[in-house]
């Protein structure tokens, strides 16, 4: 299965105002690793055409590309209070 | 005058547990979490080890939501093709403490209603966005820009702690502190689970496993835990490893774990629920962060206080234990209306004194050995050729087992000096 079909089967509390982690893309241009696009277990970076792609709406806020990413791209913030991720089991 | 005793900045088990010592003591508690309910948020593999929680919550075994008491322990060791496992089950494991396997939305939701029902205020769905100063003390923590105020505040923020990241009372995360934890949980029927391990309802599996079947030296733990009706299973990757090589992906790991030949018998046939992911915290003894200052004390996971070592991750009771630690030296700050740094550097103490550094201190530096090459490579492919060789039935006689070492040392391209090397390290850190 991959990684999208098993991310459709969690619930989020999506916050469409606050993206609680941004990248700068022009560090990202010219990064020489994209490590973050190996670590993030939901693929939430990607690069599409060379260039870094982002989506926040993914994230299971595991805090995995807040250190992953060594090049200072990653501004990393909670969710608002009672947004993000919403697991069943855990 | 402070509004409250005590603010506690998380209710996963560090905090909630700080927070049912602090109110059961007549404290007067605010328990702030982010989820909503509180746990929704948390992950762990899980198996709750020791009896900690019997301090604040006596039979807890008896009221909170566990799914099975472990009985049966695995090691294993995965090649590409083969897997050599040890399993116990002992009786001894009914007599002594082993743990519980818990699914941690529901067990953290027990926990901090607990801490309510002992007198703590809980609110959840709100995010703590930093700590409130002045004069270089902590005077409470600040929420959409309104400061509530307390003596003493307790920050048990778990794996990621961006209050006391980024208000400078602890410094960052660095690679060697963390490892990436993903996690899948695949329901099955009750009886299908007590048939595959040899179980009853209530008694449990716990295996930990090494990947030795991972490409260019990305090392790599698995564990799978049995739950009432359903297994948790997932893999905790080391971060420095991943990022030294440039082509594997977490998720695929995680994949290459479940499809494993041994892995892939025990879900058979299972549905699976829930996929998950969380930063894992294995610094131990020698990278301890600062976990006090002036009005406040860190604890759990946030406080660097977890030992995994790519093999067994051990948490929540080490959250547990430093939750009433901390607990406790606020009740005696309040009892001498001192909360400086001096004062709450008792935490400090009570925590060397007890197990939770005590483990940390046996262990320091057995992460190197268990992450290193001996255990998630040299000893999978090595016993893998000398028992694969053993029971072959190819027509000729049976080597002699130092001969089928031999052999499988120079195919496996290990020096004994390595071996031996290897071997001596980790018995010395054992
Ligand atoms: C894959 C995996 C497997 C594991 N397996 C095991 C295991 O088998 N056994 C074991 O003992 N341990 C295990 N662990 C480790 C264990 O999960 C942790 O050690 C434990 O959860 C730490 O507890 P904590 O209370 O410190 O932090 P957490 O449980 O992370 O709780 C932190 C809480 O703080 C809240 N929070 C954070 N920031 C804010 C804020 N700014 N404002 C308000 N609320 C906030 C969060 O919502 C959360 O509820 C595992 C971990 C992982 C990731
Ligand atoms: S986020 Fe960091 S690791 Fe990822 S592409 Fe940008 S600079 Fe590189
Ligand atoms: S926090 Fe985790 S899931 Fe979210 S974007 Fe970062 S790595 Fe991906």
């Amino acid at each position: 299965m991959k990684v999208e079909e098993k991310l459709s089967l969690l619930n989020y509390k999506t916050d469409p105002e606050y993206a609680h982690i941004t990248i700068k893309p022009p560090i990202c241009a010219v990064c020489p690793d994209h490590f973050c696009t190996f670590a993030c277990p939901a693929k939430c970076y990607t690069l599409l055409n060379g260039k870094l792609n982002f989506k926040y709406e993914d994230c299971v806020e595991c805090g995995t590309c807040f250190v992953a990413c060594a090049h200072g791209s990653v501004t990393w913030t909670n969710p608002k209070g009672a947004h993000g991720v919403k697991y069943k089991f855990g | 005058m402070s509004e409250f005793d005590v603010i506690v900045v998380g209710a996963g088990p560090a905090g909630s547990s700080a927070a049912i010592k602090l109110a059961s003591e007549k404290m007067n508690v605010l328990l702030v979490d982010r989820a909503d309910p509180p746990g929704s948020k948390n992950i762990s593999g899980g198996v709750l080890w020791g009896n900690d929680l019997e301090k604040i919550v006596p039979n807890w075994n008896k009221m909170a939501p566990v799914e099975r008491y472990i009985t049966s322990k695995g090691v294993g060791f995965l090649t590409k093709d083969s897997s050599i496992d040890v399993n116990i089950k002992s009786r001894k494991f009914l007599q002594g403490v082993t743990g519980y396997s818990v699914l941690r939305v529901k067990f953290d939701q027990f926990l901090a209603k607990r801490a309510e029902s002992a007198g703590a205020m809980l609110v959840s769905g709100v995010t703590v966005e930093n700590l409130a100063f002045k004069d270089g003390k902590v005077i409470g923590v600040v929420q959409e820009g309104d400061t509530i105020t307390a003596d003493t505040v307790i920050l048990a923020e778990g794996a990621n702690p961006r209050v006391a990241i980024d208000s400078g009372a602890r410094r960052p995360i660095a690679d060697q502190d963390v490892a990436i934890g993903i996690k899948e949980v695949v329901k099955l029927p009750e009886a299908t689970i007590n048939e595959r391990f040899g179980l009853t309802s209530k008694e449990g599996f716990a295996g930990e496993y090494a990947l030795g079947f991972l490409e260019d030296g990305v090392e790599a733990g698995g564990f799978l835990y049995t739950n009432r009706e359903s297994i948790s299973l997932g893999v905790v990757i080391n971060m420095g490893h991943l990022r030294a090589d440039d082509k594997t992906y977490s998720f695929d790991i995680m994949d290459q774990f479940t499809d494993h030949p041994s892995i892939a018998s025990l879900i058979e046939n299972g549905k699976l629920s829930e996929y998950s992911a969380h930063l894992v915290v294995e610094g131990g003894y020698n990278s301890f962060p600062k976990q006090y200052g002036n009005g406040y004390m860190i604890v759990g996971d946030a406080a660097g206080l977890s030992f995994s070592n790519g093999l067994m991750i051990q948490g929540m009771n080490y959250a547990i234990a430093s939750g009433i630690l901390a607990a406790e030296t606020a009740i005696e700050a309040k009892k001498s209306s001192d909360f400086s740094e001096k004062s709450l550097s008792r935490y400090k103490e009570k925590l060397m004194e007890s197990f939770v550094a005590k483990d940390a201190y046996n262990f320091k530096g057995i992460e190197e050995v268990t992450w290193g090459k001996l255990a998630h490579k040299i000893m999978p492919s090595l016993m893998e050729d000398v028992l694969v060789n053993m029971f072959l039935t190819d027509g000729t006689p049976k080597k002699h087992l130092t001969e089928l070492i031999r052999k499988a040392m120079k195919e496996n391209n290990v020096k004994s000096s390595d071996l031996l090397m290897e071997g001596y390290k980790m018995i010395r850190r054992m």
